[in-house]
């Protein structure tokens, strides 16, 4: 199953060219990936495989009742490749502090109690048969539709061996899908019809569903035609009721970056006992969750990943850190070393960021609002937003907005015009006692679902702030 | 860094080679990391192997470069040469400039670099070396008060060396740490239809989101963009110039040569209203009968190459800020762009501001804080009613992404710009 069966994991490669001083980590990643690209209903362009192997080192050294970080990384495994490496991190140690006097690094490579399901078998094995035949899938669901068609598409499946060994005895390896999904979907045509209309899907996982494909495509096509014949929405404090796909893109970088160490260091975290949410909200850091991209048996320092609460009945319960946050505290890491980039897990390259303190899969708790028919219902009057513009929000001052790319009113509790254009905004994590969305959160509906690594149900929000053309 | 840490990160010496091949009826890649004999052979194989499945023969389309050339920007102050120390320095000093400042608790100060060194080769016999040096900083102060934050920023980037960071100075840095304050008390914008006025920047974004990703000419193969019906038509003022330059002089986003070694240049996108041009590739310059633009780009070796943008520009003016202000009477300046995204086909942008201040009788106002834009292209270029004029036109730094990720170094300018859109809180 391991495309480098029979050979030592990249990391331990690595350390065993390494003459450090400890502590010392080595977090590597050995890459395999494979791409198609569509062009209307035909391939446009094949990739893979694209091999990628390199690895990322950290030592620690600790002064004066602080600690020096070094980072760097390399794609150069030679003996004098990792030299060169060594000599950089241990050379910026000398032009870095951290406020803790001493960083312990995980020693256990104990398996997490629930490992996450993150191998797509068939991909794993099979992997230019199996994006082969996702594109075959996806393409054939499009036969027979008349206007309507994909313009532009792709899907980057990444099988990725990630290894961590550290100078404290820890040895983890595992493997790990990873899939990158995109296709534009455009409605056209009709005697002098309004101009072609397109919904564009971004998603990311750990598999590849074909059979989820037909059900999807049909959505999709429903809204690229919607978008045709799209208004502007109101102007106004509305309620807003948003699906899973859009808070994926609101929430997790917002509170994410809220419940961290980092965050704490810097005196602009929540703190446990504040409330932040309404009071039916309670949000857990999941990362056992399966088939969710932030997801892994272990985190990127190799602890053992596992499931805390960070917000019960609107009220912050904890906050996570890895190692080095952990230490500026006195606590101990909660399991959260995340190497990412800002706005998102990285689906291969984590090798080349250092770790940092964040959530991994947000889990938020379904409610009693029921199906997404009634959340409309309770809504009354007000907007469904079925995709946003890049709506990602700053994460110091939590304030997001986006263009509503395709939407619905809602006008006596049910789903009426689609609507497009104007902005929707707001602050996701307010200041005590000051409105925000998640105080605002009227509703949640009563079944979760998964999206771009984050989970939720649906959400009715009353009010946010609603820019369109007429009031 | 900021008060709590320091830390240099030497950003990975990623190498690599990415091969493509022509099965007769679309390209074939494949890439890796590691030189060695035994890694570039299985790469190779794999693509000798797609080809000798496919059933088709035949040349690619277009005409391929057999340009032959070694550039370098061999900055006359290399930021190599700097030392960690005096770069550790030069942070530590811009840090306490910005916390200097009341109610400034922390700070951010960023400053990094990087040496991009591409060979391009082809069977043609084309073989382009460039390495292009890009230096960038941004300090954010943050303002913390009764449990918010806020921020202004303040950053500059470009090709160059150590020249780049000669705005980094006290003044300015000082300026922004009040603004940041300033920001804590802001106003809530205006919210709906109005006037807008784009700062620099922001005009920079809408060059960049309108007739930048539109005008992406393998967005016309696929038959996914608004604009390519009206290529010839007057769409917008007679006084409106957008234009893509990859070899603007400093600019963040220039090169020598695309990636597929096509010389970097300029190229008119919009002139005097009209829409004249696009940005090609190989392929799409065949297909529409014109030369390639020098705008084919990857993210890296990992990356596939796609027409992309270099620095794109609204070329300024002849007005001023006070008569662009006065004549919009009501409405919003929009300040500091965040970010941008485009709707190829639809027509739609968006563009996100950290900041702005209100209009209100001809005269700027209130501070407001954050806004999201939104607008058809279209409609926003018929309304244009001015451009400023500006003394020196910069490009400011930023990366662009086109579709799922595959992020450049793109820069995007312009000066101030009155319009009319859709504008709400962000």
């Amino acid at each position: 199953m391991s495309p480098t069966r029979g050979v030592p994991e990249t990391a331990q490669r690595v350390a065993d060219r390494l003459k450090a001083k400890p502590p010392w980590e080595v977090y590597a990643e050995h890459s395999r990936r494979f791409e198609v690209h569509v062009n209307g209903k035909t391939v446009e362009l094949t990739r893979g495989p694209i091999a990628l192997e390199g690895y990322g080192l950290r030592v620690l050294r600790f002064r004066e009742g602080k600690t020096a970080v070094g980072f760097q990384a390399s794609t150069d495994l030679s003996e004098k490749g990792v030299h060169a490496a060594l000599a950089d991190a241990e050379r910026i140690t000398r032009y870095s502090e951290f406020p803790a006097a001493r960083v312990e690094l995980p020693s256990s490579s104990a398996p997490p109690a629930a490992a996450p399901a993150v191998v797509d078998k068939e991909l794993w094995e099979h992997p230019v048969e199996a994006v082969d035949h996702y594109v075959s899938t996806l393409l054939s669901c499009f036969e027979g539709r008349r206007q309507v068609t994909p313009s532009f598409g792709s899907v980057r499946a990444t099988l990725t061996e990630t290894s961590i060994v550290n100078s404290n005895g820890l040895r983890v390896a595992y493997p790990q899908t990873t899939v990158e999904f995109e296709v534009a979907v455009k409605a056209f045509g009709g005697p002098e019809g309004p101009p072609p209309g397109e919904y564009w899907v971004n998603d990311s996982g750990r598999r590849l569903d074909p059979a989820s494909l037909p059900a999807a495509v049909d959505r999709w096509c429903q809204y690229a035609e919607d978008v045709r014949r799209a208004v502007p929405p109101p102007t106004g404090e509305l309620a807003v009721v948003l699906p899973t796909e859009v808070l994926s893109g609101i929430l997790p970088t917002s509170l994410g970056f809220k419940v961290s160490g980092s965050a704490r260091l810097r005196k602009i975290a929540v703190s446990p006992g504040q409330r932040v949410a309404a009071e039916q909200v309670t949000v857990v850091d999941d990362g056992c969750y399966d088939w969710s991209l932030p997801s892994s048996p272990y985190d990127d320092e190799g602890s053992p990943q596992r499931s805390r609460t960070l917000v019960s009945a609107g009220v912050v319960q904890d906050l996570v850190y890895d190692s080095m946050y952990g230490a500026a505290f006195g606590v101990p890491t909660t399991s959260s070393a995340v190497r990412s980039a800002f706005g998102g897990t990285l689906a291969w390259r984590r090798f080349s960021r250092a770790p940092t303190p964040g959530a991994t899969t947000l889990a938020v708790s379904p409610g009693d609002g029921g199906t997404d028919r009634e959340l409309i219902e309770a809504a009354g009057d007000g907007v469904w937003v079925q995709q946003l513009g890049w709506a990602v929000p700053d994460p110091i001052s939590s304030s997001f907005g986006g263009e509503i790319r395709i939407g619905y009113r809602i006008r006596n509790g049910k789903l009426a015009e689609p609507v497009r254009g104007g902005t929707i905004g707001g602050v996701v994590v307010g200041a005590p006692d000051a409105p925000s969305m998640l105080r605002g959160i009227q509703a949640l509906g009563s079944t979760s679902q998964l999206a771009d690594g984050f989970a939720s149900p649906t959400m009715l929000v009353r009010p946010l702030s609603v820019a369109g053309s007429s009031a | 860094m900021d008060s709590k840490a320091a830390t240099l990160l030497a950003e990975p010496r990623l190498g690599g080679a990415s091969f493509r091949a022509w099965d007769g009826r679309r390209w074939v890649e494949a890439a890796s990391s590691d030189f060695d004999g035994h890694s570039l052979t299985v790469v190779v194989d794999s693509l000798v192997d797609a080809v000798s499945r496919s059933p088709a023969r035949g040349p690619p389309p277009g005409t391929p470069s057999t340009v032959r050339g070694e550039w370098s920007t061999r900055p006359r102050r290399p930021m190599s040469a700097m030392g960690p120390e005096e770069l550790v320095s030069r942070a530590r000093t811009a840090l306490g400039w910005a916390k200097s400042s009341e109610a400034i608790q922390e700070a951010q100060v960023r400053i990094d670099w990087d040496e991009d060194e591409r060979l391009y080769l082809n069977t043609m016999g084309a073989r382009c070396s460039q390495t292009v040096h890009r230096t960038r900083f941004s300090v954010v102060p943050l303002a913390i008060e009764g449990g918010r934050a806020q921020f202004d920023f303040f950053s500059r980037g470009g090709v160059g060396g150590e020249e780049i960071l000669d705005s980094l100075t006290e003044e300015n840095v000082a300026a922004t740490a009040r603004r940041s304050k300033e920001l804590l008390s802001a106003k809530e914008p205006p919210s709906g239809a109005m006037a807008v006025i784009l700062d620099p920047g922001v005009a920079g974004f809408f060059a960049h989101e309108s007739f930048g990703h539109g005008t992406e000419a393998d967005q016309f193969l696929r038959d996914r963009s608004y604009l390519q019906p009206l290529l010839g038509q007057q769409v917008g003022p007679e006084f409106l110039t957008i234009v893509d330059d990859g070899s603007f002089p400093g600019g963040w986003g220039s090169i020598y040569c695309d990636d597929e070694g096509h010389p970097g240049q300029k190229s008119l996108l919009v002139e005097k209203g009209r829409f004249v041009g696009a940005l090609h590739d190989t392929e799409t310059a065949a297909a529409f009968h014109v030369k390639p633009t020098g705008n084919t780009r990857r993210s890296d070796f990992l990356s596939r190459a796609f027409v992309r943008m270099t620095n794109t520009y609204v070329e300024p003016g002849d007005r001023t800020l006070e008569e662009l202000v006065e004549e919009a009477h009501e409405g919003v300046l929009l300040e500091r762009g965040t970010s941008g995204i485009e709707d190829p086909l639809g027509g739609q942008m968006q563009l996100k501001v950290k900041m702005g201040r209100r209009i209100e009788n001809g005269r700027l106002t209130d501070l407001v804080s954050s806004m999201a834009l939104s607008g058809r292209v279209l409609d926003f270029l018929k309304a244009i009613r001015g451009v400023a004029r500006r003394s020196r036109l910069e490009m400011e730094p930023g990366y662009c992404g086109k579709g799922h990720g595959d992020y450049i170094p793109a820069g995007s300018g312009g000066a101030y710009l009155l319009s009319q859109a859709i504008v709400g809180r962000a």
